[in-house]
């Protein structure tokens, strides 16, 4: 089982944050969450999470992915695991951007839903990594 | 916007050096950056390495004359402002100046107010231009992102419910996991009931689209209809603290299909209500004039930017504010009460100001039968 390490979801949808946060709590996370990409940048600052669950579009932009940009300016969390979930994804776009890419740097993308097994494989294989 | 913006270069192109001074310090001192050459030829360089924001030109100079620069600069760059200076005597040269793509002329001998005034009237007309280009580049783009934006609006409830009932079904059955249970089956059909209106919004649309809802038709009192939309969101007003008022009037006879004027209202009461803020008001007015029947739904909510207003209707087309990230929409209330309003034989329109409210009018032929015949609201 996991060791209290502390992941931080930012979505706009409270229903789905409340769902996999609940599923990650039980499986041994603390988790943290944010509605909004601006929210995400200040929480990331201020609990340093071990791993990052970013959604596309919050309100009716594709925020999340400049978020991701901007989280990787913040000192400190330029190489902290980011997995960008959305339901933009219509297939199982499972890819990762290069860490040394300029856009999107080291992101994991999965489709949503996500699957939970799946997800719960990718946080750990992601965690060990780091 | 400032009326000295500061990034704004003004190139001036003149043979006489009196008028290349004067309007550098004219214009130096509102802060603009000034530079001036005595020759079409220097000029046109100038503007290349320059790209100005805006180019005063004397029409009537040795060498390449004022109407042969103007479309040169143009090449260089479209968006560049021409104000041309002219002689009395040449008024009929500037008329011709105008149709080769100038902005405005200056008669001389102009006063520096003149100048000033001019100028900053330019640059007010490219900085409108430019907002309504990206505005036109913003909505090319959401057209061509119109099928993925929109299986994305379906899917997003979907994915709530889908991740509620995966979590439920793997935790186990201790207390917590009743309490969740309870909460989350609550959560699945709000989030359900809010797929189906996603759905049956598309649906409307394209039957209005096609024309089917000519056969629904009866006669009605619209007064009666909007008592009833206004009711159903009292309370959410009331809850903001926005003051929901109907005033009362006279009967609104018309002949339409009840369920979609339902939706033209609904949409627009809506609307007045959510982009407004505490201690504001929404008033709702029908009247009757000259055969029409027209309901005005003023608010003193945010109001909609100049840029955005002949996009306004079109579908998931969305005003775009800093700090409004918490309201969602669906884009697709307006163009809905739009193809509603048309439908019905009738037209809406808007005005607004932005930070000081709206008002959305929609006018529809009144039906000359008088209200004895019209059928009560459910």
């Amino acid at each position: 089982m996991t060791r209290g390490y502390r992941i931080l979801i930012v979505d706009d949808d409270a229903d789905y944050v409340a769902a996999v946060g609940a599923y990650l709590e039980a499986n041994g996370f603390t988790v943290v969450t944010a509605a909004n990409g601006q929210e995400g940048l200040r929480m990331a600052a201020r609990h340093r999470p071990a791993l990052i669950i970013m959604d596309v579009m919050m309100g009716d932009r594709t925020e999340g992915l400049f978020a991701v940009n901007e989280l990787r300016r913040l000192p400190g969390l330029e190489r902290t695991p980011i997995i960008v979930a959305s339901a933009l994804y219509t297939t199982e776009p499972e890819f990762t951007v290069p860490p040394e890419a300029e856009w999107l740097a080291g992101a994991t993308f999965l489709g949503k839903p996500v699957d939970l097994s799946v997800l719960l494989e990718r946080i750990n294989t992601l965690l060990d990594m780091g | 916007m400032t009326e000295q913006d500061v990034h704004d270069t003004i190139v001036v192109i003149d043979d006489d050096y009196a008028m290349r001074l004067s309007c550098e310090q004219i214009l130096g001192k509102s802060g603009y950056g000034v530079r001036s050459y005595e020759d079409g030829a220097r000029g046109l360089e100038g503007v290349a390495e320059l790209k100005p924001s805006l180019v005063v030109v004397d029409l009537k100079m040795p060498g390449l004359s004022g109407i042969e620069v103007i479309p040169r600069i143009h090449e260089i760059d479209p968006g560049i402002v021409i104000v041309v200076i002219t002689g009395y005597a040449t008024i009929g040269t500037a008329v011709d100046a105008m149709k080769a793509g100038a902005y405005d002329f200056l008669p001389k001998p102009f006063s520096p107010d003149e100048l000033r005034l001019i100028v900053r009237r330019g640059l007010e007309r490219r900085r409108l231009v430019a907002e309504s280009q990206q505005a036109e580049i913003e909505r090319e783009l959401m057209k061509r992102r119109f099928v993925t934006f929109v299986s994305h609006q379906l899917k997003t409830p979907l994915v709530a419910v889908h991740q509620f009932l995966e979590v439920l079904q793997r935790l186990g059955d201790n207390a917590d996991a009743s309490a969740k249970r309870r909460e989350w089956t609550e959560r699945c059909l709000v989030r359900t009931t809010e797929m189906r209106t996603l759905i049956n919004n598309w649906l409307t649309l394209s039957q209005l689209g096609g024309g089917t809802l000519s056969r629904h038709r009866v006669d009605l009192d619209v007064r009666e209809l909007l008592a009833h939309v206004v009711g159903e969101h009292a309370e959410s007003a009331a809850r903001q603290d926005i003051r929901l008022e109907l005033t009362p009037g006279v009967p609104l006879p018309v002949h339409g299909d009840r369920t979609c004027l339902s939706v033209l209202f609904e949409n627009l009461i809506a609307n007045a209500v959510k982009y407004n803020r505490p201690g504001g008001s929404v008033r709702v007015e029908g009247t009757v004039d000259s055969g029409e029947v027209v309901v005005a739904v003023t608010d003193t909510g945010l109001g909609i930017p100049a840029g955005d207003l002949p996009y306004l209707f079109d579908e998931f087309y969305r005003v775009r504010r800093s700090g409004d990230e918490t309201l969602t929409g669906t884009g697709l209330g307006l163009p809905i009460s739009r193809r509603v309003a048309l439908e019905m034989g009738g037209a809406i329109e808007v005005e607004s100001t932005e930070g000081a409210g709206s008002t959305f009018r929609v006018r529809l032929p009144s039906c000359p039968a008088p209200s004895s015949k019209t059928e009560p609201i459910r």
